[in-house]
């Protein structure tokens, strides 16, 4: 047991170092600010001294110089207030610098996140991704802002009122550190119990959240099931178990935070007393030093409760960077790019023998192969899961294959760079992902570039430029929920207009399913033959009617080409096509005809 | 402060708790007050030359007994307040949670769970603030404020008092400005938080449209100007925030600056002796925090008060399905007759069904089938009663379904829903959800009889297995079988599968609707499908559409009529053939 906690703690110990070393960059800065924090405790720690001068060598002895004492206030005023000026600019410069550290981060989680493969989005929720990027850091950030800085705050307060006691009277320090060693095991039960209860706390919260966030979700057949009475009583034990480990946390919290702090003070009051006491039996007493003293111990304590009451924050920050750093390790990256500088020129395409599979244990894709020679266009059909978007997503390069090759100008795929293949393969997505933004910026994107005219001549090219021009502030109409506010049609016509304002010289398509309207429809179809001349097309069709001119259509089922040829060929051979076919433009009698 | 008001009727339950825990807190702010004496007695003395021995142990003994009380009472009255804080929370918690599940599926209709969620946690964190250190706050700042002023004034010099009182005033004035200031900019900050927050969830949802058009680093670059305005708003908070120490630091110091300046002075006058004022300064002390926390307690109280109004607010909704007084205590059976003349959707215009009529008799089954939206799932609804339809009636057994007390209605009934949910639990305890203390045999055969026992012995748990968000994760079809299982178990009057067989193979479903009909005789089954295979052998078959029955009959009569149904039918034949290929 001993064991395994040290063996966590050392983890936690490497995560924290991980952490600080964000601050390499910073270094400077960090210099900057720990001069100030210096020159404000050593101010903080000079008021007292003044005042004990004051009272030993002026008030008690009732010598009063104007001069002198007028220097003596004027000091003790000027050094406060170089003292709030410095701290305010320290203060702010700690945190500037955590809040730098924490964008630092969120910058390489994000370019992580970039640089991984669609594998891993396929295994892992957006929203926990998302979580990584921004909640998690934020959790970092609270504890370099509050934990660490007062960390470091209270260390040089502490450590200068110590310096100050030895300064003013040796014997007497040396008896007040005996303080140290009991606040520290003080602190260090307080965190052995705490991190223990107050996790506690966290796991009984979230299973509490967890029960009631999922009977709202199933109320309906709690209800139906009448089921209200045994789930009420299952939440009230889990808010009771809550409740108690609630309870624990304010009694920890009870026995060891301020009132145990207070404690501690009390005792070191009674020792100073003590020693003034006895010195005073045998000779006179320095009243301005037993002044500075207790002045001091009023200081001395409230840092150590600032620090204790964020001790929490550690334990959560440093759970939340063990997940940023995991995600930082992962290894799940987007297939590389050999990157030579070839250039593609005519947009053939070939697949040859292309075998895939996601999990490694199912073929999604066996022994594909076929051409598309520049210019044509090659139709994918088939049912659901039949392997026609594997295809795409292997010819996109967002999944690593072994088996097979895919060439393009006869050379194979991934030899070209990364920027090339983005340049001149241009896809439209089924459901067409708009950002929040202005319609002129999804057509854009991010190509600054690209002027507004270009964006222009791309929305009318396919046929997008009626709608936009029907929109309120037409082009830089605002893009609301994903675009929720447009037809599916339309949708498509949007990304049409990305993808061709790119000119790419080959063409994926995947065609959207969703029901679209007959006016758009017409659009789409022009659009589609426009941007199919000249360039190689490689489509999922969904509805027949589109690819009827294809040059090659291709009928996939369960990861095979079962049937090739043109549309008029495939209709002959009265097969699976055929059948797809009639399902989409058949009439009654005719469907009777083939079900028999 | 309204809030407290609103809170009596918890700190009436919790009296006892509350008047310990002020009463306590009122002596630990005057047992604050020994020390500072007991310091300035001692310096007194000490400067007199009078100081003995048995002074010295006196005073010892003094400031141990009220440090060790203070201890002690401390931790007491936070058991008392905080403790009675989180048992406030524990009460409403409760309440909430039972009022959830006495809501009809209107309510859920209205209102989205994730604020339903917010309203049970960050609500209840900011009323449990209120009861908690709200009351602290009061009573403490007040109590140790005014004690500690009476002191001063009292013990050593009214005058003195006075002086260095006057800048304190201006604290809490700056204080609560900054508060202010720090609100709005907090919230900015917030803001631009969220705004990433979007970004990043954009960019994941986005992320093959990225990577296609090849703009990750443009899309990274943008990602840092967001969060480069992250920074610059919390900088802007920062200013503000790093404004709090310094300020009450040279409020604090001029305030200590005064005192000794004036104080010596009375000193020197003898109004005064040195000891009383280090008394006096160290009192000085004392009195920073009542003046912060009068600051914080409009704070926590502004939120405390908004965030019980909405609790309120939402404990005050009432459900409109309840039993009538009348309603008879006995589960229904018999023929069901369903008599729609028109239901609309609570705050929706529009009717989703009109003029439903038809009647079948106990032992039969129906089937329902029609387009998505045809209002298959609406009529099955008015049957359990989880919405009421005004004009139209249901008879079950001979009686309005109004009649029956809802739980008796509803266990005649097995329902199993279109969305197929499983909560967080063993598959067996999924299944036994409505009969928790059914013996396993029963459970295995309900699994059996949902073609689902032989996939469930599969795992490596088998039965034991957790699924639900946190668990294993399980097929469309497995689920569907699970929520099958589950509504068989109780082997219901009336069994209404609402298009629940979609997503298993055509094989699993015809061995399922063997099984069904051979353990269900006599008994009432409802099925709606998409795939008209699952009701082909139903003794009646309505054809939904729009709202209205359009088609009704036995599927040979319907395949008789050359109408939706039987177009339907083909295509669906056909969709199968090219499923398996040609």
């Amino acid at each position: 047991m001993e064991k395994m906690n040290s063996g966590t703690n050392n983890e936690q110990y490497k995560v924290l170092m991980r952490l600080l070393n964000y601050t390499k960059p910073h270094l400077k800065t960090i210099i900057f600010a720990f001069s100030l924090l210096l020159i404000a405790t050593i101010g903080d720690i000079l008021g007292p001294i003044l005042v004990k001068i004051f009272i030993d060598d002026y008030l008690t002895p009732g010598n009063l110089v104007f001069n002198a004492l007028f220097a003596l206030g004027a000091a003790y005023l000027g050094i406060h207030i170089m003292n709030v000026v410095v701290s305010y600019i320290q203060l702010l410069k700690f945190q500037e610098i955590a809040l730098k550290i924490i964008q630092a981060m969120r910058v390489d989680v994000f370019t992580k996140v970039q640089a991984l493969g669609l594998m891993y989005f396929d295994k892992t929720p957006a929203g926990s991704i998302v979580s990584r990027v921004t909640n998690d850091t934020e959790a970092i950030k609270e504890m370099f802002v509050t934990v660490l800085v007062t960390f470091i705050q209270s260390g040089f307060l502490m450590g200068g009122i110590l310096i100050a006691m030895f300064i003013l009277n040796v014997k007497l320090a040396l008896f007040c550190l005996f303080i140290l060693p009991l606040l520290y095991m003080i602190i260090r039960t307080y965190r052995r119990l705490s991190s223990k209860f107050y996790h506690d706390l966290r796991e009984r919260l979230s299973q509490l959240n967890a029960k009631l966030s999922e009977s709202l979700q199933g109320m309906g057949i709690i209800q139906v099931f009448r089921q209200e009475k045994r789930l009420r009583a299952e939440f009230e034990d889990i808010n009771n178990k809550h409740f108690q480990a609630g309870m624990r946390n304010i009694k920890v919290d009870g026995l060891l935070l301020r009132p145990a702090i207070d404690l501690v003070y009390i005792a070191a009051l009674i020792l100073v007393l003590s020693f003034f006491g006895i010195t005073s039996f045998n000779s006179p007493v320095e009243i301005g030093v037993l002044y500075a003293f207790i002045n001091y111990l009023d200081r001395f304590f409230e840092p150590v409760n600032n620090f204790m009451q964020r001790l929490s924050l550690y334990q959560q920050a440093i759970v939340a960077a063990t997940r940023v750093f995991t995600l930082l390790d992962e290894e799940e990256l987007a297939p590389e790019q050999k990157g030579d500088a070839s250039q593609i020129q005519d947009g053939e395409i070939e697949f040859r023998n292309v075998s895939f599979s996601y999990d490694g244990k199912r073929d999604v894709l066996k022994n594909i192969s076929f051409t598309a020679r520049p210019g044509e266009t090659v139709a994918l059909v088939g049912h659901t899961g039949s392997g026609k978007s594997s295809i795409i997503n292997l010819m996109m390069r967002f999944y690593e294959f072994n088996r097979g090759q895919i060439l393009v100008d006869g050379k194979s795929i991934k030899e070209y760079s990364e920027q090339e293949l983005r340049e001149k393969i241009g896809l439209v997505l089924q459901d067409p992902f708009l950002f929040f933004g202005t319609i002129k910026d999804n057509i854009r994107l991010h190509n600054k570039d690209m002027s507004d005219q270009e964006i222009e001549e791309a929305a009318q090219f396919v046929q997008a430029h009626l709608f936009i021009e029907k929109l309120e502030d037409g082009y830089m109409h605002q893009v609301v929920e994903r675009g929720a506010t447009f037809s599916s049609g339309q949708r498509q016509l949007l990304a049409f207009a990305r993808t061709i304002a790119a000119n790419p010289k080959i063409l994926v398509l995947d065609e959207a399913t969703a029901n679209i309207d007959t006016e758009t429809e017409e659009a789409i179809q022009t659009a589609l033959e426009k941007m199919r001349e000249g360039r190689t097309t490689i489509a999922i069709a969904h509805r027949l009617s589109t690819i009827q001119d294809a040059n090659l259509i291709l009928v996939l089922h369960h990861g095979e080409i079962v049937e090739r040829g043109t549309h008029q060929e495939l209709l002959a051979q009265r097969g699976l096509y055929h059948k797809m076919y009639l399902l989409q433009n058949g009439s009654a009698i005719k469907l009777e005809d083939v079900v028999g | 402060m309204k809030v407290f008001l609103q809170l009596s009727w918890f700190f009436k339950q919790e009296r006892k708790a509350y008047i310990s825990g002020t009463l306590i807190l009122l002596f630990v702010a005057l047992l604050q007050l020994v020390p500072p004496k007991v310091i300035g007695i001692v310096v007194d003395e000490i400067n007199r030359g009078s100081f003995q021995a048995t002074d010295l142990l006196k005073w010892i003994g003094a400031l141990v007994g009220a440090g060790l009380l203070m201890y002690v009472l401390r931790y007491y009255w936070r058991i008392m307040i905080f403790g009675s804080s989180v048992k406030l929370a524990r009460q409403i918690r409760n309440q909430l949670y039972e009022h959830f599940t006495n809501m009809s599926q209107s309510f859920y209709q209205r209102k989205r769970i994730g604020d339903l969620m917010a309203h049970a946690t960050n609500d209840l964190s900011a009323i449990q603030q209120t009861a908690g250190s709200g009351v602290l706050t009061l009573v403490d700042s007040l109590a140790t404020g005014g004690f500690v002023i009476v002191a001063m004034a009292a013990t050593i010099s009214w005058k003195l008092t006075l002086i260095c009182l006057i800048p304190m005033p201006l604290m809490a004035i700056l204080t609560s400005w900054y508060g202010t200031l720090l609100h709005q900019r907090f919230h900015k900050a917030q803001e631009a938080f969220s705004s990433l927050n979007d970004k990043t969830q954009e960019s994941i949802s986005g992320i093959k449209v990225i990577k296609t058009f090849g703009q990750e680093k443009e899309d990274i670059e943008d990602f840092r100007e967001l969060s480069d305005d992250v920074v610059q708003k919390n900088i802007s908070v920062a200013k503000v925030d790093s404004l709090f120490d310094p300020t009450i630091s040279l409020i604090v110091g001029i305030s200590f600056f005064l005192s000794i300046a004036f104080g010596a002075r009375y000193v020197l006058m003898e109004e005064i002796s040195i000891g009383e004022l280090i008394s006096f300064t160290t009192y000085l002390g004392l009195l920073i925090w009542p003046m912060l926390a009068f600051g914080w307690l409009f704070n926590i109280v502004e939120r405390g008060r908004a965030s019980y109004d909405r609790v309120s607010q939402l404990l005050s909704e009432r459900t409109e399905i309840i039993d009538r007084e009348d309603a008879v205590d006995f589960i229904p059976s018999g023929d069901i007759e369903f008599k729609i003349d028109e239901f609309i959707y609570p705050e929706e215009k529009e009717p989703i069904l009109q003029n439903i009529q038809f009647r079948m008799k106990q032992g039969e089954t129906l089937g329902i089938v029609g387009k998505t939206g045809a209002g298959k799932t609406s009529l099955l609804k008015l049957l359990i009663r989880e919405f009421y339809a005004e004009k139209g009636t249901i008879v079950f057994g001979g009686k309005k379904i109004d009649d029956y007390r809802i739980k008796r209605l509803r266990e005649a009934i097995g329902y199993v829903p279109q969305d197929h949910f499983l909560f967080s639990a063993t598959i067996k305890e999924n299944i036994a959800f409505a009969m928790p203390t059914i013996e396993v045999g029963k459970v295995h055969q309900a699994a059996s009889i949902a073609s689902l026992h032989e996939d469930i012995l599969e795992f490596t748990d088998g039965y034991e297995t957790v699924v639900g968000e946190r668990g294993v994760s399980l097929s469309g079809g497995q689920k569907q079988r699970i929520s099958i299982a589950r509504a068989l178990l109780m082997d219901p009057e009336v069994l209404i599968l609402d298009d629940s067989l979609s997503a298993v193979d055509a094989k699993t479903e015809e061995s399922i609707l063997t099984a069904l009909k051979e353990e269900r005789d006599g008994k009432t089954t409802i099925i709606t499908a998409h795939r008209l295979s699952a009701i082909q052998h139903a003794n009646l078959i309505l054809v939904l559409d729009d709202g209205k029955i359009v088609e009704r009959g036995t599927h040979e009569q319907l395949m008789g009529q050359d109408g939706w149904y039987k177009e339907m039918y083909l295509r669906q034949q056909l969709e199968e053939l090219v499923e398996q290929g040609g």
